[in-house]
């Protein structure tokens, strides 16, 4: 049975034109798809990163055998012999937390951009770089907060005997001089008291454990290396190392203790956990 | 060869009738031969109902096999638009003026949409392995399937750059009965297949957009209508095990005098899985009886039961697998699973009264669910203040959902002569009563008790729609197909746990790790429930403008809008618009011609769809949630070659899916999907017995790109080869299936988030690659026997 003739063109040659150019715009549509089909991100990307921590960066690298000096905020001439930090993680994220807010969660997943997992003990006199033992990872985006994990295990353990910092050293007002040591752990010994019935969980552990807000400006790349310093000084600028008890009557030797029973260990574990003038981040290319 | 010509004007007069007049001069056939033929042909078409067989997508609306065409439709042969085949020879009339009267049964076929209309005859593509129903889909272009939940969790579908999760944007149907879950916590729209035995699917219906006015909620991305029938009849035992520890027994029965649509099946699955906690159990049955009604019309009871219970293997993380922390194939959870079970029953009834076609259906549902799924390990279970001191307990989380549904549809077809061509007017109903308990709980790690409810929902859901339908063809080359539909969605959600936190709460009665509160902000009481309730109607304009055939071409413009409710979490009193919307169009080219015995068929359509409120699935609330307008642009081509020794289907579909925003890419969309589907089967030169011995090879091919991932990543390709051989004799029949024939380790599923499951020393908070394994190599015996049947 034949076509009906006023749906045919009646020149052939009209209708492989036709065709021609029909078929070459859907290639044309075709190769333009193919070409944008498989192109394109969802934003953002995936980075690894060395990761280093260091003591701070004014200062001659001969200072882990020379000692650190500085004089504190409470008049101390302290010569830090000794200044080791454990730094249990390292983390990024891309807000900042509400101003005021006394309630927070230890973290909040979604907002980070970038973490450092496996920690170790730092010299933080030296202000060489000294490498986390693995890399980091994160996301392509812009950091504006960091936070340090003062942990030897999980960040939520109800207890932790790892030694977090390890301070020795001289100090001298007036005529008034001494040694002092001493270490510092994050567990049952730092659990807050619970004061309100209502909210038992107000403030967790991991809270100790998590130094933060500090502020940051950096993005990650897999180009480059994060870069964390701490500057010991700050740790004692309101310790006040003449409230120390000497070991025995007749040592020089003060020993800070592990808990907040007085203000030399109260004040030097919030200088440990101070957010602001200890810790700072740095995106080395 | 006498049989085959016989056979041959058999299945050409079948055809033939199926799309024009019965009543006026019909295919050449002599005195002589009419005697055999027009009986054998009416049996065969009882037999197998309206044949669904890849029609293209004809201009002309297929009538109804019951009532008298006065319109020739085009077939795929068909260059002139008579409705003849193009077999040498075959239109050849002997005897032109003599009118023959036949009353063929069949229900009538629903009008094409145009090339993204497909009406997917399964037919010897039945050969080529596949694991369920869901795998069907396969045969449609730019279709993937995954599944990150295990053997009873629904298949998660990507259509066309869609990321229609388990069925949230598209609207399944299995015998006109609905599939999507309404309120179904998981994801509002969520689509079990896997209790559809596959063996009984006749053919399936695939629009891939909203063009059609009978499509209703959760045709975004379009909707997939599975059409029972079981074609070969007698009692039919089938075996296989395999792989995996696979056993699956199976029964079917169709009595040879009943049509095809007369059917039982029982299944039974039984398999230890691969890899880690993949174990899954189910049983499924399926029935329906088709009878006659009057002269014209016929009805059709059915029910099916369906119940599995199933572990789960969930994800595992990339860097864990690199450095041998975890197997490729392992699990970190054994806890994971679910048990899922669905009971229905439904009735139809298709009559003729006058020019008008008239259908109703009633249906009825019990749905039960139950998820365990643990996506980020020890992550979200962060300290709040109200809650006394406690470590991360585990993510693992419950979700049960246990719904209840009764609904109808009914419809009023008529048909007239205008213009010297058929002109048709069609009005519908659709109306649908949910009613969805669905909670959510935090599971303890070690105690396996339930910790924290995040959810707790009891929803009563209403939809009522109606729709009008107008096929009008002002001259013989152009048919515009189109309508509106109207949906009225309303929601009453009473929210059983309606306040999770307090600030500043009661010291003298503080809440503690209650996680549903009877208390508000500074200790006030209030009850722990709200209820919730709003309404809103969704008018859907739909239509396709087709042209031709000329010389085999048919061209078609097809537009339209869609709806997908939205999930009643997301609910608030009186929210104005509890559903996203998507409007989509296409522009395509078909061809469709007898070329000797061989029928081929090849679309190219161009696409684009937009939707206002997108779902990306979020692995820290376990389901989908809601995002931002996305835009999707793109093409697919499908062929389909038949003869009568082999079938051939492939598919190729690429795509460009964007936020509206950002104009960044939608993560876990497939933009390049390839799929080839073969069978080749013939008379073995040996006759044991006597017999004959028919050997037949099936291959299935998948190829998808890489597709993006969230933070600018790319997952790995997917490429994987199915393949069997099977051999039958008389009434037996064994066949060698292999899955994965290559053995290629690939991720079938995979996202990036952050995750924690303690495989290093802290809290992995940033995002890394997780996936869900794909299947190892499977092999698997099939052996099958028929009595009393065909």
């Amino acid at each position: 049975m034949s076509a009906r003739p006023d749906l045919v063109p009646s020149v052939p040659s009209r209708r492989w034109r036709i065709v021609r150019a029909a078929t070459a715009s859907v290639l044309l549509a075709i190769v333009a798809l193919v070409l944008t089909a498989c192109i394109g991100t969802t934003g953002s990307n995936l980075v690894t990163f060395d990761a280093y921590a260091a003591g701070p960066a004014d200062v001659p690298p001969d200072t882990p055998t020379r000692g650190l000096s500085f004089v504190n905020g409470r008049g101390w001439s302290i010569t830090l012999t000794r200044a080791t930090l454990r730094i249990g993680a390292v983390y990024l994220n891309r807000s900042v937390p509400v101003s005021g807010g006394q309630e927070r969660e230890c973290f909040l997943p979604g907002v980070y951009v970038a973490q450092v997992l496996e920690g170790r003990d730092f010299d933080v006199l030296s202000p060489e770089l000294q490498p986390f033992p693995a890399r980091g990872s994160g996301t392509e985006d812009f950091a504006v907060t960091g936070e340090v994990w003062l942990t030897g295990g999980r960040v939520d353990a109800l207890e932790d005997s790892t030694v977090i910092a390890s301070v020795a050293g001289t100090a001298t007002r007036g005529d008034e001089s001494l040694r002092f040591e001493g270490t510092i752990t994050i567990g049952s010994n730092r659990r807050a008291e619970r004061t309100d019935p209502a909210r038992p969980g107000a403030n967790p552990l991991c809270a100790e454990r998590i130094v933060t807000p500090i502020p940051v400006a950096l993005t990650p790349r897999n180009t480059g290396a994060l870069v964390v310093r701490v500057d010991p000084r700050a740790w004692f600028a309101n310790v006040e190392l003449g409230e120390l008890e000497p070991v025995s009557p007749d040592s020089d030797l003060r020993i800070i203790p592990d808990d907040s029973s007085n203000q030399p260990a109260t004040n030097l574990y919030r200088g440990l956990r101070a957010a602001s003038g200890v810790y700072s981040f740095e995106w080395i290319p | 060869m006498r049989a085959r010509g016989i056979a041959n004007e058999v299945e050409d007069f079948i055809n033939d009738s199926l799309h024009q007049t019965i009543n006026r001069p019909g295919p050449a056939l002599s005195p002589r031969r009419r005697v055999f033929v027009v009986p054998i042909a009416a049996a065969l078409l009882l037999a197998r109902g309206a044949r669904a067989d890849e029609p293209p997508p004809s201009a002309d609306p297929p009538a109804s096999a019951q009532e008298p065409a006065p319109d020739p439709a085009p077939t795929p042969g068909d260059a002139d638009g008579s409705g003849a085949k193009q077999e040498p020879g075959a239109g050849e009339p002997t005897e032109k003026n003599e009118d023959v009267t036949v009353t063929v049964r069949g229900r009538a076929l629903v009008p094409s949409r145009g090339v993204s209309d497909f009406n997917l005859r399964v037919g010897e593509l039945s050969r080529v392995p596949r694991q369920n129903a869901a795998d069907l889909l396969k045969l449609a272009p730019g279709i993937l399937l995954t599944n990150k939940g295990g053997d009873g969790h629904a298949e998660q579908v990507f259509l066309r750059g869609f990321d229609a999760r388990e069925g949230q944007d598209i609207e399944f149907t299995a015998a006109g009965v609905p599939i999507n879950e309404a309120g179904n916590l998981h994801g509002n729209g969520y689509a079990d297949l896997h209790f559809i035995i596959p063996e009984l699917v006749e053919s399936l219906r695939v629009v891939e957009g909203p063009f059609d006015p009978r499509q209703g909620n959760f045709a975004v991305a379009g909707s997939a209508a599975y059409e029972l029938g079981l074609a070969r009849r007698g009692l039919t035992a089938k075996y296989t095990t395999g792989s995996f520890g696979t056993n699956r027994m199976l029964l079917t029965w169709g009595p040879t005098r009943e049509s095809s649509h007369t059917f039982g099946g029982v299944e039974l699955f039984d398999t230890s899985g691969f890899g880690m906690n993949r174990s899954a159990r189910r049983g499924s049955t399926m029935g329906q009886y088709e009878g006659r009604l009057g002269s014209s019309g016929s009805y059709r009871i059915g029910g099916q039961a369906y119940t599995s219970h199933f572990k789960s293997a969930g994800v595992v993380r990339a860097d864990d697998v690199e450095s041998g922390r975890i197997g490729f194939y392992d699990t970190y959870d054994r806890r994971q699973g679910g048990d899922s079970s669905r009971y229905s029953v439904w009735g139809d009834v298709e009559t003729k009264t006058g020019d008008v076609l008239l259908k109703q259906q009633v249906f009825f549902i019990m749905r039960d669910m139950r998820l365990r799924e643990n996506f980020t390990g020890f992550l979200l279970d962060v300290q709040h203040p109200q809650q006394n001191p406690h470590p991360q307990r585990g993510d693992l989380l419950d979700l049960h959902v246990d719904s209840a549904t009764v609904g109808a549809r009914g419809s009023a077809r008529w048909r007239t002569k205008a213009f010297g061509e058929t002109q048709e007017l069609e009005l519908g109903y659709f109306a649908r009563a949910d009613r969805t308990a669905s909670t959510q709980h935090r599971i303890e790690a070690g105690t396996d008790v339930p910790y924290l409810t995040e959810t707790d929902l009891d929803s009563r859901l209403g939809n009522v729609g109606m729709y009008g339908d107008a096929g009008i063809r002002p001259v013989r080359w152009l048919t515009v197909r189109g309508g509106v539909r109207g949906d009225l969605f309303t929601f009453d959600v009473l929210d059983r746990c309606a306040q999770k936190t307090a600030r500043q709460p009661s010291p003298a009665n503080p809440p503690g790790d209650q996680s549903c509160l009877s208390q508000q902000d500074f200790g006030r009481y209030r009850e722990p429930i709200e209820r919730r309730g709003t309404a809103s109607i969704a008018v859907l304009p739909r239509a396709s403008i087709l042209f031709g055939p000329f010389t085999g071409f048919t061209a078609s413009v097809s537009a339209g809008r869609g709806v997908r409710s939205i999930d009643p979490v997301y609910i608030n009193q009186d929210l104005e618009t509890p559903f996203a919307s998507v409007e989509a169009g296409d522009l395509g080219v078909s061809y469709a011609r007898g070329i000797g015995d061989t029928e081929l068929m090849v679309r190219s359509v161009f696409f684009r769809t937009h939707v206002d409120r997108d779902l990306i699935f979020s692995e820290t609330a376990g389901r989908a949630t809601l995002a931002d307008g996305t835009t999707r642009t793109g093409w697919a081509f499908a062929v389909r070659a038949t003869g009568p020794w082999f079938d051939q289907a492939a598919n190729v579909t690429l795509v460009r899916s964007v936020f509206d925003d950002t104009h960044l890419l939608v993560p876990y969309v497939p933009d390049v999907v390839v799929r080839s589907d073969s069978a080749v089967h013939h008379e073995l030169p040996w006759r044991p017995g006597g017999e004959t011995l028919t050997g037949a090879l099936a291959a299935g091919i998948t190829y998808v790109g890489r597709r993006a991932l969230p933070f600018g990543q790319r997952s790995d390709e997917i490429f994987t080869v199915d393949g069997s051989a099977s051999v039958a004799w008389r009434n037996f029949e064994v066949a060698l299936v292999a899955t994965n024939l290559l053995d290629r380790r690939y991720r079938l599923s995979e996202f990036n988030f952050a995750s924690d499951f303690r495989a290093a020393g802290q809290p992995t908070l940033v995002p890394a690659r997780h996936f869900t394994a794909g299947a190892p190599r499977g092999v698997f015996l099939t052996l099958t026997m028929t009595l009393g049947g065909s």
